[in-house]
């Protein structure tokens, strides 16, 4: 399951509507299952699921109904219409219009047409907007268990980390038009503890800095405190207690905030 | 045959639809009126004096028809059917579908050729209930005269050609733009304006939304000078044309 991270206008709805064929390339080539789309575009989107931006439906059309549409050209069993709407939890809307359903149900009706051919590629932007918090939970689980028990490829965007962290293997996050960091969560995670630091705010930072460099140490000044990679709990107590032998108050110590979130931020502000 | 299932599932988008329902009514508005007028007065169709009572009948009937009705219905038919994509955002999802461009284009294009053939079943139909129930309800004698079915489809046939252009026109403005009233608005204007030249331009033939009023009410002469059903025709095949190629060429497509 590959997560594909940014902020609002980062270019992610781009870059699926691209590889969807939705939107004419303006270079390069789109590949999926290692063939290119401009060549087997019909081949790979026999394969391909999607969900891109907004639920999309047809709102004079029953659930079945609107299923059924995409039945026809996609050419799976008829069965598979009952199939997909009772796995989104939507066996039992009988004939109301989906012009009349909730935002969630909307969204749930979007994915089970994704779902109607039992796709390999799942492609799915911001699936769980408008959907309440139980709602949330349930397409998580829905998704995980297509892709344990189906080996469903799910590709899955959102502008939030914290709401995909707990889902995906692998991640890839863009700002700008530009991929900044893709791999696997361990090596995001890596990058966060390389990444962590921690402060001291003193009332003398330019002293405290020769103190650190003398244990090799390399600090940094920011707002008046001094920051340094974070480090063994021993050798941050020594640290201090050099400072206090050098009559340098210590006013706090405290680690800087560095969990996935902020490495998102700080990757998207960096742009 | 994939074209076959992509014209069921364009079908299957128009069940309940705003279009359906226009077809329905539209087709139905006219007879009804005449119906309508034959029970208020307690006549039938008996009392037209004319041998070729049907003829006469189905001429007077299509004059509101053509004039009207058939050409604001095949507007707003097109518009509504190649809109339905725009209206429920469902644009990106179906060109996600494994369908070649081409066939999709052909499909809806061929819906809305099956919706205006409805539309016409159904008018063709409320003709024939609008002569025969005040008959069967006063129990008139019914016209001796055979229902002169060849001369009913080679008439419907030829009015039908006369839509085509419209058809495609509207089809043509309806895939440009997302917003609804643009493709309307093209269409009211094009037939309003069509009407108006009709009596005052001897060229008014060049527009394509001229060609269904000047079919019924063109009178002989001017359909001795020029020939409606070809020229209908060729500005159909012509703006097919321009529209597939501008639908291919499309940068984004949903």
């Amino acid at each position: 399951m590959y997560g594909f991270l940014g902020p609002n206008g980062a270019g992610k709805t781009t870059t699926l509507r691209l590889l969807l064929g939705l939107l004419q390339l303006q270079g390069g080539e789109v590949r999926l299952f290692n063939k290119s789309l401009a060549k087997s575009r019909i081949e790979l989107l026999r394969k391909t699921g999607s969900l891109i931006e907004s639920p999309s439906f047809y709102s004079n059309l029953t659930a079945a109904e609107n299923l059924l549409v995409f039945q026809k050209v996609y050419g799976c069993p008829k069965a598979r219409i009952q199939e997909s709407l009772e796995l989104v939890g939507l066996g039992k809307t009988g004939n109301k219009p989906a012009g009349n359903f909730s935002l969630g149900m909307k969204q749930r009706l979007s994915i089970a047409t994704a779902l109607l051919h039992q796709p390999s590629l799942l492609i799915l932007d911001e699936p769980t907007n408008g959907l309440d918090p139980n709602g949330i939970i349930e397409i998580r689980e829905l998704l995980r268990r297509l892709n344990r028990e189906q080996g469903m490829t799910i590709l899955i965007s959102s502008h939030l980390l914290a709401e995909i962290e707990r889902l995906v293997t692998h991640i890839g996050i863009i700002n700008k038009g530009s991929l900044l960091f893709q791999g696997t969560l361990e090596q995001l995670q890596r990058k966060q503890s390389q990444g962590s630091v921690t402060s001291w705010h003193t009332n003398e930072p330019g002293r405290a800095m020769g103190i650190f460099r003398s244990y090799a140490i390399l600090p940094t000044l920011v707002d008046d405190q001094v920051l340094i990679p974070t480090a063994e709990r021993e050798l941050i107590a020594t640290l201090n207690e050099q400072l206090v032998l050098n009559k340098i108050e210590v006013y706090q110590i405290s680690p800087v905030k560095n969990d996935l979130e902020s490495i998102f931020i700080d990757l998207v502000k960096s742009t | 045959m994939n074209f076959l299932y992509s014209l069921q599932s364009e079908w299957l988008k128009t069940k309940r639809s705003t279009a359906s329902w226009l077809c329905l009514i539209g087709g139905a508005f006219i007879p009804l009126i005449f119906l309508a007028g034959f029970i208020k007065d307690q006549r039938s169709i008996n009392a037209y004096t004319s041998p070729d009572i049907w003829k006469k009948y189905f001429f007077q009937i299509w004059q509101f028809m053509s004039l009207a009705i058939l050409p604001i219905g095949v507007v707003l038919a097109s518009t509504l059917i190649t809109q339905v994509e725009y209206k429920n955002n469902t644009w990106k999802q179906l060109h996600a579908t494994p369908q070649r461009f081409s066939v999709i284009f052909m499909a809806k294009l061929g819906i809305i050729l099956l919706m205006t053939l409805k539309f016409f079943l159904y008018f063709n139909i409320g003709i024939l209930l609008s002569a025969v129930i005040p008959s069967l309800l006063f129990d008139h004698r019914f016209p001796r005269q055979a229902i002169p079915v060849a001369f009913f489809l080679a008439e419907n046939g030829k009015l039908f050609i006369t839509c085509l252009p419209v058809i495609a026109l509207q089809y043509l403005v309806s895939l440009q733009s997302r917003n609804f009233l643009v493709p309307i608005g093209v269409g009211i204007m094009g037939l309003v304006g069509s009407l108006i030249l009709i009596q005052t331009w001897q060229y008014a033939y060049l527009s394509p939304y001229s060609y269904t009023p000047l079919q019924i009410v063109g009178g002989k002469a001017i359909r001795e000078k020029i020939n409606i059903p070809l020229l209908s025709v060729s500005y159909f095949a012509g703006i097919t044309l321009l529209c597939y190629y501008l639908y291919m060429n499309k940068k984004e497509k949903g």
